[in-house]
């Protein structure tokens, strides 16, 4: 064992199953051109509910990379996290699972709250042929913590596996608690989120959130950080990575595609958002503190960007607390308008986006924002090309929790 | 009436309930085989003994879902069944 290299967390594959693109590469090529997607909702039996618009993973067809037993037995927001899983693995050229050394690697999701429409079909069946005709596979597939427990049995991952549950920003979480396993000895983890939260029952449960938009034009219903910003479009999907250890990747000639540098979450309550100006600035400081990086240092900041006017002023104000007069000149993005808030997968595609925009030299815009009541310099229209060697990426939760991520630049690759 | 599940049956009721493929011929020929090395896990063999009392409106004993081979398994279920018939 090495004692002279310390043990730090890269980012060395990326998987993406999201709105606007499947695999990290169609991904960042409608982040970087501002692409939209939000629009109706055609997912069977949602057409009668008031949520009209959202952001839906359609042309997916999860057999083509998992196999049918997998399906059969989880709900489609497993589905998301196990296909994606598949992409980052081959992404970090770790091949398809079967480790030579399995405990070596280990699983984080993070959940928002599960297989709504796997859950929903079995308690109909309950409720209305009685419960000796709920399938057995019930009891796991709508749990918030299957998605780590298939993509472990799957790909025979028998490291430290586990699930955050602390709303959206587990999503950064996760990745932060990834990042301590390689520090405290698991060489790679698989880390990530991914919801499916476009199916009757779960549509139902968002309703009662003040923040969800209902406006229908898809090109107006989620706009932060404008005069017309009317709350979040739900979206589903998400992303998975590998965070592994430095050295590990580097002696196996893996390509370093970034380095977890920094983490910090605060909790402030559920939708007391002008509240969150305080925890969110208190996470940015925690993560800054943490990657050792200055304010200035900052490069590109991937917002939260709720859409809704009081949150969205807290965090314009959280940017500039945490980060001074640096805080009103640097690019900021908010690249999920154009697709929608996949609650814990969000964050998490925003960090992938943000490892793509350093590897591209390219910040890229806020689709369907273009004039904004903040004191930021969002970047909307196009891309913006820019140095960039250090990201914030931010984001908040419905129930309270405010977290930060600082990633930075891993050298190797010019792509 | 004379009530058998047969092989044929079984494969058709492990990719039903569980998403197991496995050829019918291939089942018979490896009804001794443990039913975890055809990718069938417990949770799958439960929801193939709730499928089949639904279908037969009859109880399985106990040991049906604890059942280590597809011949172990379909000799149980079928001396039950024929035992009410």
């Amino acid at each position: 064992m090495s004692t002279q290299r310390p043990r730090r967390a890269a980012i060395t594959g990326i998987g993406v199953i999201a709105p606007n693109g499947l695999r990290a590469d169609a991904y960042w090529k409608s982040v970087k051109e501002g692409l939209g997607v939000l629009d109706r909702i055609t997912r069977e039996g949602c057409d009668h509910l008031p949520l009209r618009v959202a952001g839906e993973v359609r042309a997916f067809d999860a057999a083509d990379l998992i196999e049918e037993r997998f399906l059969v037995q989880t709900d489609r927001f497993s589905h998301f996290a196990m296909a994606a899983t598949v992409l980052a693995l081959d992404d970090a050229g770790l091949g398809s699972g079967d480790p030579a050394e399995p405990y070596d690697i280990g699983v984080v999701t993070a959940a928002g709250s599960g297989g709504g429409e796997f859950g929903q079909r079995e308690l109909q069946k309950l409720w209305g042929q009685g419960s000796r005709f709920v399938g057995p596979y019930q009891s796991i597939a709508w749990f918030y913590a299957a998605s780590t427990g298939q993509i472990s049995i799957r790909g025979g991952f028998k490291g430290p596996c586990g699930v955050v549950a602390s709303d959206e920003a587990g999503g950064l979480d996760a990745i932060a608690h990834a990042a301590r396993g390689v520090r405290r000895g698991t060489g790679a983890l698989l880390v990530g989120a991914a919801e499916a939260p476009l199916a009757p029952y779960s549509m139902v449960c968002q309703l009662g959130y003040p923040e969800l938009s209902t406006v229908e034009e898809p090109d107006r219903a989620y706009r932060p950080f404008t005069a017309g910003a009317c709350g979040f479009v739900p979206a589903e999907g998400g992303a998975m990575l590998v965070v592994e250890d430095e050295n590990r990747a580097r002696d196996r000639g893996a390509a370093v595609r970034a380095m977890v540098a920094g983490h910090s979450a605060t909790f402030t309550g559920a939708s007391r958002w002008e509240r969150s100006r305080e925890g969110l600035a208190h996470a940015i400081r925690g993560a800054l503190d943490e990657a050792g990086c200055a304010p200035e240092e900052i490069d590109v900041v991937f917002a939260d960007a709720l859409g809704v006017p009081e949150a969205d002023r807290a965090e314009a104000l959280a940017i500039a607390d945490a980060l001074g007069a640096h805080g009103t000149r640097v690019p900021v993005t908010a690249p999920k308008t154009g697709m929608g808030r996949a609650y814990c997968g969000a964050p998490v595609l925003d960090t992938a986006a943000a490892v793509l925009a350093m590897e591209h030299g390219q910040v890229p815009p806020t689709p369907n924002v273009f004039d904004i009541c903040h004191d930021l310099d969002l970047v909307m229209s196009r891309a913006r090309p820019a140095e960039l060697h250090t990201a914030l990426v931010l984001s908040r939760g419905l129930m309270g929790s405010n977290a930060a991520l600082v990633v930075r630049r891993g050298g190797d690759s010019a792509r | 009436m004379i009530i058998e599940v047969t092989v044929d049956e079984l494969a058709k009721l492990m990719k039903k309930a569980a998403g197991v493929s496995v050829d019918p011929t291939d089942l018979a020929h490896s009804s001794d085989s443990p039913f975890g090395t055809l990718g069938l896990d417990s949770l799958g063999l439960l929801g193939i003994v709730g499928e089949l009392e639904n279908r037969y409106s009859k109880p399985l004993p106990p040991d049906a879902e604890r059942c280590k081979t597809p011949r172990e398994f379909l000799d149980l279920v079928n001396t039950t069944l024929k035992a009410g018939a």
